[in-house]
C-alpha cells in the first residue's frame, strides 16, 4: 500500500498500472520489516513522500522510476555515441597529433637548448627582467628537482590548448560582439561550459573517445578554458568607443579594416585578459584531465593522492603553483604591453 | 553666389523608434513631435528639412541640443538612415547608392570632424591625419607625408610622432582637421567640431578654420550650438529647433529680421556690435557728398563706433573692393545695436 495509490485508483488508472507490472516490484527495508510482521506500514502524514518518479513507481509499476532515468538517459548516449563518434572522431583527430607532436618536440629538445629559448622568448614577449629571470629561475628549480620534464608536458598541453582557445574563441567572439542575436544564442552555451563541474566533461568525453587518446584531455581543456577568451573578446569590442568606429565608418572603412585596424587594436587588452584567465585554466584543467591520461604534472598530483604519497603530492603541488605564478605574471605582462599601446 | 548647390537636402525625415515607416502618414500630416511621442512612442527626429549647401561655402546648422542637428549631418554621409526624403550631392540622390558607391562618397566626397576627436588612440598623430588614405589604399610613405603636410598646415608640425593621448584637446582636435582635409574631399562635416574646447582655443580653432577656408574654399557644414561662433562662421545660416528648420539664410539677416520668438531670444543675447558688418546696415547713396570718411562693408559696428569715437552726427561713405556701394549713418547704426524686439516693446527682456 503505497502513499499515492490513490491517484491512480480516482483516475481509473488500476489495470493501466498492473499491466506494466514488472513483478520484482523493490521494497524499501521498512517495507520489508513490515511485510515480515505480516502488517502494512502506515506512513505517518508527516513522513508523506514528494511524489517523485520512485514514489509514483511504488503506487503504480507502470511508471519509470528515477533509476530508469538515468539508465535511459546512459541508453539514449550510447545509441547516439556511434553516430557521434563517426562525426567527432575524424574532426578531432587533428588535435591529437597537434598534442601528440607538441609533446614530442617540447621533450626532444634538450634541456639546455629548450631553457634559454623559452627565456628568450619571454625576455621578447614582455621586456622586463624581473620576470624573464623569474622564468629562468623557474626551470632550473623544476630541472633541480627532477620535475622538469613534468613541467614541460604540462607547458606543451597548456601551449597547444591555449593557441587553439584563441584560434577559435576570438572568432567566435567578434561574431558575438557583432550581432546580439548570435550573443544571446552563445552566452546560455558559455554559462554552461563554465558552470559544468570540471569532471562531469570527462566523463561523456571518455565514452566517445578511447582514454589513451590525446585529444580526450584536449577536447576537455579547450572546453573548459574558452570560455573567458570568447566573453572577453565580445566585451572589449563592444566597449570599443562609438565615435572612433563611427569616424571609421565616415571615412568609408570597410567591415575588415574596420576589425582589423581599429576594433581588435582598441580591444587588445581585453582579450588579452581574457588570454589570462583561458591560461590559467587550461593549467587548472590539465591536472584534472591527469585522470584521463594527460600527461605532466598532474600524474604526479594523481600518484600522490592514490597511494597516499605526501611528499609526491605537495612537491608536484608546489610546481603547479611555480608554473601558475610564472604563466600569469607572464601574460600579464604582456597585457600590460597591450595595455599601454593603446593607451587607455 | 547663385551658384548650383552642391548639396541639396529635399523633404527629409527622420523617426525613431520601433517602426517608423507606420507613423510616417501621420508625421507628413503634420503631426508634432509631444503628440507623436504620447501616442505611437515614436521619437521625430527631423521634420521635412530643406537646405542647399552651396559650393565653397560655410553652412552652420545652429540648435540647442535635442534639435536634431548632430542627426541631420549624419544623414549626409548615411551613418544614420533617413524615414523618407532626399539628399543630393551634385545632383545624385545618395540615398540610392549601394554599398560600394557609399564608401566612395565617404571616402572621396566627404570627410568629417568630431566633437570628441575620435582618433585612433593607438596611432601616432601622423597615421591619424593619414588614416583617410590609408582607407582609400595608398602606400605608406605616400600617405604619411600627404599627413605631414596638413599636419604642418594646421600648426602641428613636429607632433607627427607623438600619441593623440599626449595632445592637448586643441591640438587633439587639430589632428581630426588635418585627417579631413587630408582625405581631399570637396566636402567637410564639421559636428561640434569646436564644441568640446574651452573658449580661447575654440576662437583660436575659427580663426584656423576661416584661414583654411579661404585658400581651400571646401564646402563645409558645420554644426554647433553656439550662436556666436555661427555668425562668426556661416556664409549660411540653418537655424534648427526640435528637428525642423526655423530660419535659415544670411546670418547678417537672420539677426536683424528674426521671424521667431525662439530665435529673438537666441540673439538678444550677444554682442551685435561685433557680430554685424556695415554691409548690412548701410543704406544707399543718395546724394550726400559729406562724409566723415570711407570704411569697409566688411568692417563691424565695433570698429565703426570706435572710429567715429561715439559722435552719431557722422555719416561715412561705405566701399567695396574699391567702389562706393553705400552710406552709413551713424543713427542707423546705433538702432541696428538693438534688438527688433526690444525696440517694439521695452517690457520683453529676455
Amino acid at each position: 500500500m503505497a502513499t499515492y495509490d490513490w491517484i491512480f485508483n480516482t483516475l481509473g488508472l488500476k489495470d493501466w498500472c498492473d499491466g506494466g507490472a514488472t513483478g520484482n516490484k523493490t521494497l524499501s527495508l521498512s517495507e520489508m520489516l513490515a511485510q515480515a510482521k505480516g502488517e502494512t506500514v502506515q506512513t505517518p502524514w508527516y513522513e508523506t513522500p514528494f511524489p517523485s518518479l520512485d514514489a509514483l513507481n511504488a503506487a503504480c509499476p507502470t511508471v519509470a522510476r528515477t533509476r530508469d532515468m538515468t539508465s535511459g538517459v546512459e541508453n539514449g548516449f550510447l545509441a547516439a555515441k556511434d553516430s557521434l563518434k563517426f562525426v567527432l572522431d575524424p574532426i578531432t583527430q587533428p588535435l591529437s597529433w597537434l598534442l601528440d607532436g607538441s609533446l614530442w618536440l617540447f621533450l626532444a629538445i634538450p634541456w639546455f637548448i629548450l631553457i634559454p629559448l623559452l627565456v628568450i622568448g619571454t625576455q621578447f614577449a614582455v621586456r622586463k627582467w624581473a620576470i624573464t629571470a623569474l622564468v629562468l629561475f623557474t626551470f632550473l628549480f623544476l630541472a633541480f628537482i627532477d620535475h622538469y620534464s613534468f613541467a614541460i608536458e604540462t607547458l606543451s598541453i597548456i601551449f597547444v590548448c591555449t593557441f587553439l582557445c584563441v584560434l577559435f574563441g576570438v572568432p567566435i567572439g567578434i561574431m558575438m560582439s557583432k550581432s546580439d542575436r548570435t550573443q544571446k544564442a552563445i552566452i546560455p552555451v558559455l554559462d554552461m561550459l563554465q558552470t559544468l563541474p570540471s569532471f562531469v566533461y570527462l566523463i561523456p568525453l571518455i565514452f566517445l573517445f578511447s582514454v589513451t587518446e590525446s585529444k580526450l584531455y584536449g577536447i576537455a581543456i579547450i572546453l573548459y578554458a574558452i570560455v573567458p577568451i570568447v566573453r572577453l573578446t565580445d566585451l572589449g569590442i563592444r566597449l570599443v568607443d562609438r565615435d572612433v568606429t563611427e569616424a571609421a565608418d565616415a571615412f568609408g572603412m570597410t567591415f575588415r579594416q574596420k576589425l582589423f585596424k581599429v576594433e581588435i587594436p582598441l580591444a587588445l587588452p581585453n582579450i588579452m585578459a581574457g588570454l589570462n584567465q583561458t591560461i590559467m585554466m587550461s593549467l587548472a584543467m590539465v591536472v584534472i584531465a591527469s585522470l584521463v591520461s594527460a600527461p605532466g604534472l598532474g600524474v604526479l598530483v594523481l600518484r600522490g593522492i592514490r597511494n597516499l604519497e605526501l611528499g609526491v603530492g605537495l612537491v608536484s603541488g608546489f610546481c603547479i603553483v611555480l608554473l601558475a605564478v610564472l604563466l600569469d605574471r607572464v601574460s600579464k605582462a604582456a597585457l600590460a604591453r597591450a595595455d599601454e599601446s593603446t593607451h587607455h | 553666389m547663385t551658384t548650383q548647390p552642391l548639396v541639396s537636402i529635399k523633404g527629409l525625415y527622420k523617426i525613431f523608434g520601433g517602426n517608423p515607416q507606420s507613423v510616417l502618414p501621420q508625421v507628413l500630416k503634420g503631426m508634432g513631435k509631444a503628440e507623436l511621442l504620447e501616442k505611437h512612442q515614436h521619437v521625430l527626429g527631423l521634420r521635412d528639412i530643406n537646405v542647399d549647401m552651396r559650393e565653397g561655402e560655410i553652412t552652420v546648422i545652429m540648435g540647442l541640443s535635442g534639435s536634431g542637428k548632430s542627426t541631420l549631418i549624419r544623414h549626409l554621409n548615411r551613418l544614420i538612415e533617413p524615414t523618407t526624403g532626399s539628399i543630393e550631392v551634385r545632383g545624385e540622390d545618395v540615398l540610392t547608392y549601394g554599398e560600394e558607391k557609399l564608401r566612395d562618397l565617404r571616402r572621396n566626397l566627404m570627410s568629417m570632424v568630431f566633437q570628441k576627436f575620435a582618433l585612433l588612440p593607438h596611432r601616432t598623430v601622423e597615421e591619424n591625419a593619414a588614416m583617410a588614405r590609408e582607407v582609400r589604399g595608398e602606400t605608406q610613405a605616400e600617405r604619411l607625408a600627404e599627413g605631414r603636410k596638413w599636419l604642418e598646415r594646421v600648426g602641428l608640425g613636429g607632433f607627427e610622432k607623438r600619441y593623440p593621448h599626449q595632445l592637448s584637446g586643441g591640438m587633439q582636435q587639430r589632428v581630426g582637421i588635418a585627417r579631413a582635409l587630408a582625405s581631399d574631399s570637396p566636402i567637410m562635416l564639421m559636428d561640434e567640431a569646436f564644441s568640446a574646447l574651452d573658449p580661447l582655443i575654440r576662437t583660436d580653432m575659427q580663426d584656423l578654420l576661416l584661414e583654411l577656408q579661404k585658400d581651400l574654399h571646401k564646402t563645409i557644414i558645420f554644426i554647433t550650438h553656439d550662436l556666436d561662433e555661427a555668425l562668426k562662421l556661416a556664409d549660411h545660416l540653418v537655424i534648427l529647433k526640435d528637428g525642423y528648420v526655423v530660419q535659415q539664410g544670411e546670418p547678417q539677416h537672420i539677426l536683424l529680421n528674426p521671424n521667431d520668438p525662439y530665435i529673438e531670444d537666441f540673439v538678444s543675447d550677444i554682442n551685435r556690435a561685433r557680430v554685424l558688418r556695415v554691409r548690412s546696415v548701410m543704406q544707399p547713396i543718395n546724394g550726400q557728398t559729406d562724409f566723415a570718411g570711407v570704411v569697409d562693408a566688411d568692417d563691424n559696428l565695433e570698429h565703426l563706433i570706435g572710429l567715429s569715437g561715439g559722435d552719431t552726427y557722422r555719416t561715412y561713405k561705405v566701399q567695396s573692393n574699391g567702389e562706393d556701394v553705400g552710406a552709413l549713418d551713424m543713427k542707423a547704426l546705433v538702432r541696428a545695436l538693438v534688438p527688433a524686439a526690444a525696440s517694439d516693446s521695452s517690457t520683453r527682456r529676455s
